[in-house]
């Protein structure tokens, strides 16, 4: 048996064998485009082939519950497509795992490019994604309810005393004024805890990534005003610890809450399912001196290591990077500043979304980040539960995460 | 037992409404979500019944996606992988239920081992297999797969009903002259109808159900079984809660007229007197 | 070299395309679980690592509880419900084919569905308690650490007792109703024919449905994944979860894959050890 051997040969010689029994025309890239994007992506496609008469791209759609799993399996298994949309995020994982190639060749004017995407997907000084879309969270609120609370909704509160302050006023009679997440997927929470722990100037792990630091005052600090939403002023729901993004958008709809953190992908489905709300956006508040911080989310474009057709999947690729076809081609904003002009971007009530994009910073990188996500979180689930203070939870979480870091 | 009291009846009726309640309750609430329109959905507090009920989100999943397609491949996958475990099985539990032989607790144990490994374990060497055999996106792909998970129901429940016949029964037939695989199918089948009709209902489900191995494994729209249409509905940071509601009926009222229609198999119980031949 | 039992030779067909599926696999979790990403062997480094992590014995404690909560319950009131579907009453067609109904419901839609009605503020059940005044303030099922295992094992119990009622039933299909009559001509009550006929008689079902339970529940992923994803501060998080987060999450499938090892031991010894007590047990063969 040829087929017990070391690990990467052995997933090798199985692909390998696999591959000759398959038959592929020369020419052909396949892409997994999910299927938020898919609809414009045929159409793109469409034009690329008319330039591109010699490429054949043939899109797979595929769906977001889920599509981690798939991506890894296939990656993993040396069965992958030729190009994928993921999240910026799960880059860096890949990188280090050497399931994707670096695309430095491909990408010209760097310049152009938001700074913090590109950011996000380097490993050792190499890029390994193109990113195309990006989007930073804001805070969305009812302005019918500042009314009724004596708000002004035309001058929503900056700082967070400001904030906790108006989230006080509009709580009451079944209502909550500012919900945080405290469930499900734990992105939700990251992203919408950690930029406050940024704007107090602490962070995760060190910029070296050598020490846990989320138990310095400053990160506690920040940790505190946010789950305090919960524990202390009781403005965000009781139900918090079940509530992800998507929960809050359905408790904001159903009119129990006034004020959330979300993305502009939220604005449609808010408009569709209850028309009568009068929607405000404001930049998530700060602390007095400070200036406001938002995670950069957003997608980018992967070639795996094992594509069967890396050069025209990179010809491809870099056309979806042009600015004309990059700002058709993303749901919420481009990763070039120069596709930014585009008419469709200029919609007045995505501008304070266009407003918190400077201050949008990617995460750290490190190989266990999806770890230190998982232990961060967890001390915020603790305090939450009322089972631990803000300080003793993120000793315990730096603890963890002073474990993965020594690993590395 | 006609002799029964009023009390037991009673007792009867009511602990049979318990049963119908608690199955139904999620599943009507399902059900009505399924005619609600959007702004309906979630409302606090919840609304029982729609005020202006639609078929709207039955005409998407019906005309607007690929879940009539999917129905489709997922019948013919379930068919076969449920047609193919029992057929392996039932030679199997015969085995294991008549004879004796040395290992055969292990080579029972064996047969669960698939179900033992966790799926985030198995599902990659899994694929790597299927590539192996080149059958990524077939249907022959996902039916064998599917044998990890119906093979170990079907061999160890029909195990049961197996050993549950009275071995007199057999030991007649072969004196009067029958082959073992005579026997088999000349009397213990036609004895364990309930049993096979269970498990096949069973199996059937666990397949017509089954999300993880199908995302993986089945990747084009010709393959796609239901799950995954369902996860169709689902955008990054929306679900049409609507349609899945409808696709879910869709998906579960089938099944459970097929079962209803089998009833008239399930009768059995062995005529008096039977084990004596 | 002996000629093959005709038992084993029955069973060959089932072995046979069982170890194609899963020989290739085994191999692959036990080579990844001694390297590392560039496939060098680093003995029992993997395996270190999961046990040092703080969330390995929560998750260990936390699968004995799912497990032995949902089984238990599963087989009791699925037994229950059998016996009762096994009772002459108007409707007893149209009442075991909605008993089949959890375990159609696709498990994903179940499990969202019961997220939402256990929600805290939209939710169904806290409505139902809080309208009528039985409860003063909705309760946070989902939210609560003495809570929210006990509602995915009512979760779990709800999907599956339905499996061993059928199971079961079909079983009690089997019994031959001389031994009933039997046990009539002694005096015997409901309760006594239940006891001293009906159990004895489906004991192979429900020992064979007991395993089947015992591993499907330990290596359940969708119903809390759905739910909790292990949450809130990992009072649901059971091992094969701690599993599926460390592979597909934090792409540590060399760890995931020591864990899958240990993991993969443990369960079998219990199966072993289940198997080989009942064989010794009821060893009735021709």
């Amino acid at each position: 048996m040829r087929i017990i051997g070391k690990g990467a040969a052995l997933a090798a010689g199985v692909s390998m064998l696999a591959l000759s029994a398959t038959q592929l025309a020369a020419g052909t890239v396949t892409w997994w485009s999910p299927n938020f994007h898919a609809p414009r992506a045929a159409e793109l496609v469409e034009q690329f082939h008319a330039e591109h008469p010699e490429i054949t791209i043939e899109i797979e759609v595929t769906t977001s519950d889920g599509l981690p799993q798939r991506v890894l399996t296939a990656m993993q298994s040396g069965a992958a497509p030729d190009i994928i949309d993921v999240q910026h995020g799960w880059v860096a994982g890949y990188a280090l795992n050497n399931l994707v190639i670096a695309l430095d060749d491909i990408i010209s004017d760097e310049d152009d490019f938001i700074p913090a995407a590109l950011e996000y997907v380097r490993v050792d000084g190499q890029t390994y994604a193109m990113p195309f879309r990006v989007e930073g969270l804001a805070v969305i609120f009812n302005r019918g309810h500042f009314e009724e609370a004596g708000l002004d909704p035309d001058n929503p509160p900056e700082t967070w005393d400001a904030f906790v302050e108006a989230a006080q006023a509009l709580t009451g009679d079944g209502r909550y004024g500012f919900a945080i997440t405290g469930g499900g997927e734990f992105g939700n929470t990251i992203f919408r805890s950690l930029p406050f722990v940024w704007m107090n100037g602490g962070n995760f792990i060190s910029e070296d990534g050598t020490q846990a630091i989320v138990n310095q005052p400053e990160a506690v600090e920040a940790v505190k005003f946010y789950t305090d939403m919960l524990v202390e002023h009781g403005v965000s729901p009781a139900s918090t610890l079940q509530n992800d993004g998507t929960a809050n958008r359905r408790l904001f709809i159903a009119e129990a809450v006034s004020m959330y953190q979300a993305g502009q992908f939220d604005l449609a489905s808010i408009a569709a399912e209850n028309p009568d709300i009068e929607l405000g956006v404001m930049k998530i508040p700060y602390p007095e001196g400070a200036e406001t911080a938002a995670i950069l989310g957003g997608w980018s474009f992967v070639i795996p290591t094992g594509a069967r057709n890396p050069d025209d999947a990179k010809v491809f690729v870099e056309w979806m990077s042009r600015p004309e076809n990059m700002g058709v081609y993303t749901d919420t904003f481009p990763a070039r500043t120069s596709a930014m002009e585009m008419e469709r971007f200029q919609d007045p009530a995505l501008s304070v979304f266009g407003e918190m994009l400077p201050h949008t910073r990617p995460v750290p990188s490190h190989p266990a980040w999806v770890q230190i996500m998982q232990a961060y979180f967890d001390g915020v689930q603790r305090i939450l539960i009322g089972e631990q203070d803000a300080q003793a939870a993120m000793d315990d979480a730096a603890e963890d995460i002073q474990a993965l870091l020594d690993q590395h | 037992m006609n002799e029964r009291t009023r009390a037991g009846v009673i007792f009867t009726y009511v602990c049979a409404a318990l049963v119908v309640a608690v199955c139904l309750f999620p599943f009507l609430w399902m059900a009505l979500s399924s005619i609600k329109v959007l702004r309906e959905l979630y409302t606090i507090p919840p609304v029982w019944i729609p005020t202006v009920p639609t078929l709207e989100n039955y005409r998407t999943v019906l005309f607007d996606s690929n879940i009539p397609r999917y129905f489709l491949n997922s019948v013919i996958i379930s068919v076969g992988s449920t047609t193919l475990a029992l057929s392996i099985a039932i030679f199997a539990a015969y085995g294991f239920a008549r004879f004796r032989f040395r290992g055969k607790a292990y080579y029972q144990s064996f047969i669960l081992i698939g179900q033992l490994l966790p799926t985030a374990a198995i599902i990659v060497p899994l694929f790597v297999t299927l590539r192996y055999l080149g059958l990524v996106n077939t249907y022959l792909g996902l039916i064998l797969v599917y044998m990890i998970i119906t093979l170990p129901l079907s061999v160890w429940m029909l195990t049961s009903y197996f050993r549950a016949i009275p071995v007199e029964l057999e030991e007649a037939a072969i004196i009067d002259g029958s082959s073992r695989l005579g026997v088999l199918f000349r009397v213990t089948l036609p004895l364990s109808i309930p049993g096979i009709i269970a498990v096949l209902v069973y199996s059937f489900i666990t397949t017509w159900n089954e999300f993880i191995f199908a995302l993986t494994f089945a990747t084009d729209s010709s393959v796609k079984t239901l799950p995954i249409g369902l996860a169709e509905f689902t955008t990054e940071f929306d679900t049409d809660w609507g349609a899945v509601m409808a696709a879910s009926m869709i998906m579960t009222i089938p099944i459970a007229v097929l079962f209803l229609s089998m009833q008239r198999l399930f009768i059995g119980g062995m005529t008096a007197g039977a084990t004596k031949g | 070299m002996t000629r093959i039992s005709p038992g084993l030779l029955f069973a060959l067909p089932a072995l046979i395309v069982l170890t194609m599926l899963v020989a290739y696999p085994i191999m692959y979790t036990a080579l990844l679980s001694v390297t590392d990403q560039q496939g060098n062997l680093v003995g029992l480094q993997n395996f270190q690592r999961v046990m040092q992590a703080r969330t390995t014995p929560v998750a260990f404690y936390n699968t004995l509880v799912w497990v032995g909560g949902s089984v238990v319950l599963q087989v009791v009131l699925g037994t229950a419900t059998a016996i009762l579907l096994n009772e002459k009453f108007a409707g007893r067609a149209i009442v075991r084919s909605i008993a089949v109904i959890p375990w159609v419901i696709p498990g994903i839609v179940g499990a969202l569905t019961w997220a939402w009605m256990f929600h805290t503020e939209f939710g169904i059940i806290n409505y139902m308690l809080t309208a009528p005044g039985i409860v003063d303030e909705p309760v946070g099922w989902l939210v609560s650490r003495n809570t929210v295992m006990p509602a995915m094992i009512a979760i779990n119990v709800w999907k599956l007792f339905p499996f061993v009622a059928i199971m079961v039933l079909a079983g009690l299909q089997a019994i031959p109703k001389d031994l009933y009559e039997a046990a009539r001509v002694d005096g015997a009550g409901f309760w006594d024919e239940v006891w001293h006929v009906t159990l004895p008689q489906v004991r192979p079902v429900i020992v064979a449905v007991t395993l089947l339970l015992v591993i499907w529940a330990l290596n359940h992923i969708t119903t809390i994944f759905a739910i909790t994803r292990g949450g809130p501060a990992n009072s649901t998080l059971i091992t094969p979860i701690q599993i599926f987060r460390l592979a597909f999450e934090s792409v540590q499938f060399h760890q995931a894959a020591a864990l899958s090892v240990m993991f993969f031991a443990a369960t079998m010894v219990i199966v072993a050890v289940y198997i080989k007590v009942l064989s010794a047990k009821e060893e009735k063969s021709l």
